[in-house]
């Protein structure tokens, strides 16, 4: 049983849209609930970048509906389709977009003299703006006098000095430095809180959506792969794609064992004649089942451990230093996997270890 | 609900209403430019067609035998071929000597040499074919004067030979090939060179197995560029070949129309047949610049690699010199010298020396009025032009209405065209129209307006396709409706390019000769024609005078405008 839930924000339903004949959305369905921030998360190319124009009324779609607060913006069935100037919402965009011919001052009071409101209303909206971004000492520039993080900043209180119902943010920190983007990551998470507006945010960056979102959807090939809170995408992938695109994940096939089930867990025998235990989280077990295991959770001692269920002793082929952890490539039977542990004593590579898996770890995938 | 300013009221907005104002403002300019360039074409097609009695019209019978009639004149099309051929070669020679010179070259001054390189080009083939005549015709030329008085024999160079004409035409039109090819030396990787060296090969060995396959494309496609430019040609071969009657097919359709009776059927054909073969040269130049090329251009902004041809540079800056003395320097000091003299000739004397010439140039009221009315069209054609071409430049590349492609077909059609061609097309065809327009002002405004179509849209859509999509997108997201994102976003951010545009088509209507020719009436005559009458109705030293008139003229003018916006651009915008 769910919770009642309020009435979504943003409704998109079958959404579809193909340029020309090639189909760059086929078929996208989710919502946004108020003050909720939801990110469209994918590799490039999935479709999530035009899922999110559709919605701010950039891009016309093929099919479909959206609806804001209830109200269809755009609908298929209906023939409508209203202009994105009339859809009350506002956006980030990943070049920032700051117009160069105006002042900074000039930039955020945009959409506010748009709005055709009065002279000092504007001057103190637009300070206000300006403050919660840490720029008003800036209001008198330029553009072109601004770096990569001030414009990011100038965007983003011009996308929100007018009160708009909903913010649209297509990659706004993939041009920034990584260091950089860390700290608007907080930033902006911070300021969403705070406005508690209704977001829709779009990335590749696997850590931002991770960090930023109340609820991710991540897409593949113009089709929802998989929605879900941050922590059950990562926990619970639903496919192959999502544990892999999710942070680095090893994939174990094998046969179904229905007879050697134990205490609710799933028994599955690998070409290698191992017997591993995972959970089903409620999934259906196919006679060719697949659990992915992420690669921080495999742990490896070199004393045999406690534990008497998925203990096996394997054999390091590798190791790679990287700084704050280390990554183990391990040979168990004919399958390699990797292993990413935190920074211990180098292990000399073809030493014999152990390698324990907790069974709630080892995650069943749903059948593709 | 409270806390939005602007709540989505979908109910109060029926689908597509907003889009009104857009939509008919981009048909609507459409629908202009589409009746300028379609409706002289069709009247062009149908003279073409028309075999029945040619005082009647409209025609009583069609049918092509205008066009095998014109293997009548296999002469003429001898002469244009090898003109054109000619001047092409030659032209290709020359821009590809200074493209590489300036490209990538260590030359002293090569920044310099570079902006001046542009010069010919806006002295006009015509006063350069004006100036090579009192340089170089057999009898009178300065440089065979003074060849006889050093003990030469008749004449050194004579420039009323097809030779002569390509060389002019080559000189003053042709630095459309310098352009080309230096963009495609410049756009090249330097790392494509790099890797050849570091691979061991030498530096011979790159240049011909590296630099000159990858530029070969480029130098293809400006090849076929300039050949059909050539192949359109018209001042350069009425000044230096009438007086011989060497007539190439623009000069000859000139002939037929302004003989006695008119030959208007054969003209016609004769241009549609010349329209035909341009039209298969861009069509070539299109499939060779976009399929044939290497990807050599990228956004990345390059560094060519700078050669350091060592003491080799100063004998390169001799060739730099040489050429701008040839294009430059000399046909000016010429046309000064010859202005300033009773009878031009090569050497002075102080009895022959007169300020006459402008005197007269100056009180003569056709002169003043044919400049008058230059400068005034100039303006027009460049204020109604600019609203005219950017609205086509948004249409075409920014707007997302259907057909924009058709009129980008459309817009650009009168590039394939001689000016010439199409004037003829459009003297028929507004002679008809229910408003007089022949013979006023209204009809080379209209001219000027149709034939400077691509290079307008061209100057302006090069701006406007710089301009990142996202700004204009980012000013909807804000709210603001198209007419108040044009006026605050779009219109401010496009001005320089609206500036050059502007300029561009200033400085072209005021040189503009192939149609004004045509279409001048005895009443609103124009500049550069008037000067092409007072070539063969007067004397050599008034037109001289005339013509260095009009290039200060439109020097002053260009002065004056680009100070104006630098202030413009001095002023905040905000």
């Amino acid at each position: 049983m769910q919770p009642l839930q309020p009435r979504p924000h943003i409704e998109v339903d079958g959404l579809e849209l193909s340029y020309g004949n090639v189909p760059a959305v086929r078929g996208v369905s989710f919502n946004v609930l108020p003050g909720e921030q939801l990110t469209l998360l994918g590799p490039s190319g999935c479709g999530k970048t035009t899922t999110l124009r559709a919605v701010a009324g950039l891009e016309k779609p093929t099919a479909g509906e959206i609806r804001i607060d209830g109200v269809p913006v755009y609908s298929s069935a209906r023939k409508i389709n209203v202009p994105a100037e009339k859809r009350g919402l506002s956006m980030v965009f990943q070049s920032y977009a700051i117009w160069p011919h105006m002042s900074v001052f000039n930039n955020v009071a945009y959409g506010l003299r748009v709005r055709r409101l009065g002279a000092t209303q504007i001057a103190e909206k637009v300070g206000h703006a300006l403050d919660l971004v840490q720029m008003r000492d800036f209001s008198g520039r330029r553009a072109s006098q601004l770096s990569g993080g001030q414009q990011q900043r100038v965007a983003l209180a011009r996308a929100f000095v007018f009160q708009p119902s909903v913010l649209l943010f297509d990659e706004p920190l993939s041009n920034l430095d990584a260091k950089l983007r860390a700290d608007m990551r907080i930033e902006l998470r911070d300021l969403q809180h705070r406005l508690g507006i209704t977001s829709l945010y779009v990335t590749h960056d696997l850590e931002e959506a991770l960090a930023m979102s109340d609820r991710i959807v991540v897409m593949r090939d113009g089709l929802v792969e998989q929605t879900g809170t941050p922590d059950e995408i990562y926990s619970l992938p639903r496919s192959a794609f999502v544990a892999d695109f999710i942070g680095a994940a090893n994939l174990i096939r094998g046969r179904h064992r229905p007879d050697l089930a134990v205490d609710d867990l799933v028994a599955i025998e690998t070409t290698d004649v191992q017997i591993i235990y995972g959970m089903a989280y409620g999934r259906t077990v196919g006679p060719e089942p697949v659990v992915s295991v992420r690669t921080v959770h495999l742990k490896i001692s070199l004393q045999p451990p406690a534990e008497t269920r998925n203990v096996w002793p394997v054999r390091v082929e590798k190791t790679v230093f990287q700084g704050d952890f280390s990554q183990l490539h391990i040979a168990w039977g004919t399958q390699r996997l990797i292993a990413r542990c935190a920074a211990m004593e180098p292990i000399a590579p073809g030493r014999e270890v152990y390698m324990v898996i907790e069974p709630r770890r080892v995650v069943l995938l749903g059948a593709e | 609900m409270e806390r939005h300013a602007r709540p989505v009221t979908a109910a109060t907005v029926p689908a597509g209403s907003p889009f009104a104002v857009q939509k008919f403002a981009g048909y609507g300019v459409a629908a202009v430019a589409a009746v300028l360039v379609l409706y002289p074409a069709f009247f062009l097609l149908q003279a073409a067609l028309d075999v029945g009695d040619p005082q009647t019209r409209p025609p009583t019978a069609y049918g092509l035998d205008n066009f095998s009639g014109l293997f009548q004149f296999p002469q003429i099309l001898l002469n244009t071929l090898t003109v054109s051929l000619a001047a092409t070669v030659m032209a290709l020679v020359f821009g590809f000597v200074m493209a590489w010179i300036l490209a990538r070259t260590n030359v002293p001054g090569r920044r310099t040499f570079e902006q001046l390189m542009a010069v010919p080009y806006y002295l006009t083939p015509l006063l350069g074919a004006l100036a090579w005549s009192l340089l170089g015709s057999p009898e009178s030329g300065f440089i065979n004067q003074v060849w006889r008085e050093l003990g030469g024999q008749s004449y050194l160079i004579n420039i009323n030979t097809p030779y002569g004409i390509a060389w002019v035409m080559a000189l003053f039109e042709g630095s459309v090939a310098f352009v080309m090819i230096a963009a495609v030396m410049k756009s090249m990787d330097p790392s494509l060179e790099e890797a050849s060296q570091i691979m061991g090969a030498s530096r011979v060995r790159t240049m011909l197995r590296i630099t000159l396959p990858l530029v070969v494309p480029g130098v293809l496609g400006a090849a076929i560029f300039v050949f059909a430019e050539m192949l359109g040609s018209f001042a350069v071969a009425l000044v230096l070949g009438l007086p011989n009657r060497y007539y190439v097919v623009t000069t000859a359709i000139y002939q037929l129309v302004q003989q006695y009776p008119p030959k208007i059927q054969v003209a016609a054909a004769m241009g549609v047949s010349l329209f035909a073969v341009m039209f298969v040269m861009l069509f070539l130049y299109r499939r060779v610049v976009m399929g044939g090329s290497y990807v050599t251009i990228t956004g990345k902004a390059f560094r060519p690699r700078v050669a350091d041809v060592g003491p080799l540079r100063y004998i390169l800056l001799g060739v730099c010199v040489l050429y701008l003395f040839a294009a430059v320097v000399m046909p000016l000091a010429t046309l000064l010298y010859a202005s300033v003299q009773k009878i031009a000739v090569a050497f002075p004397a102080a009895e022959n020396l007169t300020l006459d010439n402008f005197r007269t140039a100056m009180s003569m009221n056709a002169v003043r009025s044919a400049l008058g009315n230059s400068l005034l069209l100039g303006f027009c054609t460049a204020t109604i032009g600019v609203v005219l071409m950017g609205l086509l430049a948004w249409l075409i590349y920014r707007s997302r209405l259907p057909g924009s492609g058709l009129i980008e077909y459309i817009v650009m059609f009168p590039q394939a065209v001689p000016r010439l061609v199409f004037a003829f097309g459009m003297m028929w065809a507004w002679v008809v129209f229910p408003i007089p327009v022949y013979g006023t002002l209204w009809l080379l405004l209209i001219a000027y307006l149709t034939v400077f179509l691509p290079l307008g849209v061209r100057t302006i859509a090069g701006v406007m396709l710089q301009i990142d999509k996202s700004l204009d997108e980012c000013a909807q997201m804000c709210g603001a409706a198209w007419a108040f994102r044009m006026r605050t976003v779009t219109v401010p951010l496009l001005m320089p390019g609206l500036i050059a545009a502007w300029l561009l088509l200033f400085i072209a209507s005021i040189r503009e000769l192939g149609a004004s020719i045509l279409l001048m009436g005895p009443h609103s005559k124009v500049i550069t024609p008037s000067i092409v009458e007072s070539w063969f109705g007067t004397s050599s030293e008034l037109t001289a005078t005339l013509a260095l008139i009009q290039t200060l003229v439109v020097a002053i003018a260009m002065v004056v405008l680009v100070a104006l916006t630098r202030r413009v651009a001095a002023q905040p915008v905000d």
